[in-house]
């Protein structure tokens, strides 16, 4: 039996302790050196012997748990190599979760479900990822050295594309908000004749920043992040080539419609040649040509600053300016 | 505070003061029985009633309007809350202040064979727009100049009691009430003129009634308030008269037309039609008529007009620039004008008119004659005319 058991240790430690009723004994044996060696526990006898009840794995006793073997310099990723759930037996830490007992404190983690169903980052240590980026390395290119400042970038990279990824503790990783995406690009990067500027102008409204001169095209129609991408970007060819096209009815485009005002043929500039025509009338007594009339240096400020009240808006200085051409023209 | 105790000897003589307005250029000196030094002037009174003499050297001093003129001129012109103040004090007295002086410069200017210029008076709620206009017209008047005077034109597109189809244009509107009274307070006014102008049209007002070629203006007039049916055609017709007139060589008088709340013109109307629909200011027989006295299309005369936020519709309160108040329309059909800002009390006019309330015993509250009251007065109305108005009537 003894060399019987020798042999049967080493096959033991690597059988599947599936097997039933095999060298029971034996296994018993063998693995009594941390176990108490009181006679065997009754209820896990030998079933074939006691004849009563199914047939049961034998239980084994578990051993001691990992993290009373670890040292305090291993390598932790050996032990979550790879995203798993919690081991409170490969975890040395003290952590406790869950409603506290009243009086008590929150549950050990031993046996802890609690720490089980929540997603752990275990297998994500700064050294996980030190092997990882080492392991990457071999497979990156390095930087380009001649993108090495940001205006070259924004100049050869013009379109940017931003998208977030969010980190949660709950049941699950996903969250529908990783899947908008902003495309910003400079308008000044795209080819665009005065027409096409105004026009895309007004088809992409709101989207557009005066002050920075950025276009902003928010995608989150498509439950994938992949496909807002791709339509982001067919958003963007589609409004650069709609804008370089002139429709038929875009010749209906009335003042109203202008953006910004414009003196020629306003109903500032018929009132102004009025007053001058018929001052001159009075005065002197001979018709003016209207071109010499709208030459005058005068008349030339005043459509300044009527152009300038109306685009800007009023203030104090516009009024002011205004007031003082006015008052050239008129002689006063 | 010399000035303080200077008001406090002059208030004896403040009684003798008044009988001795003379209205002529010149400054003349008070020969009262003063106590014991000759005090010339009040700090914040000027003796220069006539508008035409007053200069910049006036600033901020108060002249007084002579009641007679008061009558005639502005039956229906003044804020309300002056009127009230009037009767108080029993005197009118106006600041001269820079936005009237600078106005009444330009007209003192103005070449009648050319276009009128059209003045816009702008500024905060409150500011004194009315009431440079109101001395502006009084300059007018005693130039001698024919007023056509429309103290608040908002009048005319609210609150309409009477609303009838025109009889001359049926897509247009008459407000019966409201042309009479104005032809009644026109008539006040201009009395001297009507006698003299004549009219050169005929004008027939129902099969039986009509105005004859060559008949006096005064008649036109009598016309209007007596037959209030056809009263804001009557109206109209005053309105052509004038412009076809005046600046004509043959003519020896000056128009003056002033409008108070221009902006009403051009604005919304909150009178409805029968079937609920609102009116547009352009279908009133009256508005259209002033519309076409505000263009620039005559000679010999000047437009002064003030925007107002107080009575107009839609408007929000803190707007108070021309284009803001005027719109699209209304700025297009204005241009080119002038606009003249008419900003809050400056340091000297504050003291000026803290001085004149103090001297009419305005100003009760013991605390407001300190030095601190009037810091305290200054931080509550934020040297706003009306503002400090109504903060000193409950002290």
């Amino acid at each position: 039996m003894a060399s019987h058991t020798s042999k049967a240790f080493l096959s033991l430690g690597r059988l599947n302790i599936a097997g039933l009723g095999l060298n029971n004994s034996a296994s018993r044996v063998t693995y009594a050196a941390a176990l108490s060696t009181n006679s065997p526990k009754g209820d896990k006898g030998f079933p074939q012997r006691n004849g009563r009840g199914p047939v049961r794995k034998p239980r084994r006793e578990p051993g001691e748990p990992r993290t009373e073997k670890m040292p305090l310099d291993q390598d932790w990723t050996a032990v979550y190599p790879a995203a798993a759930p919690f081991r409170p037996s490969s975890v040395p830490l003290p952590v406790r979760m869950g409603y506290p007992v009243k009086g008590g404190v929150p549950p050990e983690k031993k046996g802890n479900l609690e720490l089980i169903k929540i997603p752990n980052f275990l297998h994500l240590t700064p050294a996980a990822i030190k092997k990882h980026c080492e392991a990457l390395k071999p497979f990156c290119t390095e930087w380009p050295s001649a993108l090495d400042s940001d205006a070259k970038c924004d100049e050869l990279f013009p379109i940017k594309v931003e998208s977030t990824d969010f980190v949660s503790a709950g049941q699950s990783v996903r969250n529908p908000s990783a899947r908008i995406v902003h495309l910003k690009v400079k308008l000044s990067s795209f080819n665009l004749d005065k027409h096409a500027q105004r026009k895309m102008l007004k088809l992409v409204g709101e989207r557009y920043n005066k002050d920075t001169d950025t276009l902003t095209i928010r995608a989150d129609s498509c439950p994938l992040r992949q496909q807002n991408q791709d339509y982001a970007m067919y958003l963007l060819t589609v409004l650069y080539h709609e804008s370089w096209k002139t429709e038929a009815w875009e010749d209906e485009k009335t003042v109203a419609d202008m953006e910004e005002y414009s003196w020629e043929d306003s109903p500032s500039q018929k009132n102004m040649l009025n007053v001058l025509v018929r001052m001159k009338v009075a005065g002197e007594g001979k018709g003016e040509v209207r071109e010499q009339l709208l030459g005058i240096k005068e008349v030339q400020e005043y459509k300044d600053s009527v152009t300038r009240l109306k685009n800007e808006g009023e203030s104090e200085s516009t009024m002011l300016q205004y007031k003082e051409a006015v008052k050239k023209v008129l002689d006063l | 505070m010399a000035l303080h105790r200077l008001s406090f000897r002059l208030r004896q003589t403040v009684t003798h003061v008044r009988s001795l307005h003379t209205s002529g250029c010149g400054q003349q000196q008070e020969a009262l029985a003063v106590e014991s030094e000759p005090e010339p002037f009040s700090v914040f009174r000027t003796q220069e009633n006539d508008p035409a003499c007053q200069s910049g050297n006036q600033i901020g001093q108060y002249y007084t309007l002579p009641s007679a003129h008061i009558r005639t001129l502005f039956p229906h012109g003044l804020p309300r809350r002056y009127q009230q103040q009037v009767k108080t004090f029993n005197e009118a007295c106006v600041m001269v202040r820079q936005p009237a002086l600078e106005v009444i410069d330009y007209l003192k200017k103005t070449d009648i064979s050319k276009p009128p210029v059209r003045y816009v008076f702008y500024g905060l709620k409150g500011s004194g727009k009315t009431m440079s206009l109101c001395h502006t017209v009084h300059f007018c008047y005693t130039q001698g100049w024919l007023v056509l005077h429309v103290p608040n034109a908002h009048v005319w597109v609210k609150n309409c009691k009477e609303l009838l189809p025109s009889s001359f244009n049926s897509s247009r509107f008459d407000q019966p009430l409201q042309a009479t009274e104005w032809l009644r307070n026109f008539r006040t006014t201009n009395e001297p003129f009507l006698s003299k102008i004549k009219t050169k049209q005929r004008y027939v007002w129902t099969k039986r009634e009509f105005t004859e070629e060559g008949s006096l203006l005064a008649e036109l007039v009598d016309q209007g308030i007596s037959r209030v049916k056809s009263s804001s055609d009557v109206v109209g017709a005053v309105m052509k008269e004038l412009r076809l007139q005046s600046g004509q060589p043959e003519s020896d008088f000056r128009l003056a037309v002033a409008v108070d709340g221009v902006n009403a013109l051009w604005g919304r109307s909150t009178i409805k039609k029968e079937d609920k629909s609102a009116v547009d200011p352009e279908e009133l027989t009256l508005v259209y008529n002033l519309r076409k006295m505000m263009k620039n299309d005559w000679t010999g005369g000047a437009i002064i007009t003030t925007l107002a936020q107080t009575g107009s519709l839609y408007t929000s309160r803190s707007e108070y620039l021309p284009q803001e108040l005027l719109g699209e329309t209304g700025f297009d059909n204005m241009d080119p004008f002038i606009p003249v800002s008419v900003p809050n009390y400056s340091e000297k006019e504050f003291e000026s008119c803290y001085l004149y309330y103090m001297d009419r015993h305005w100003l009760q509250h013991p605390q407001s004659h300190t030095e601190e009251g009037k810091k305290e007065i200054i931080f509550l109305s934020n040297r706003n005319p009306s503002m400090m108005d109504r903060v000193c009537a409950s002290l």
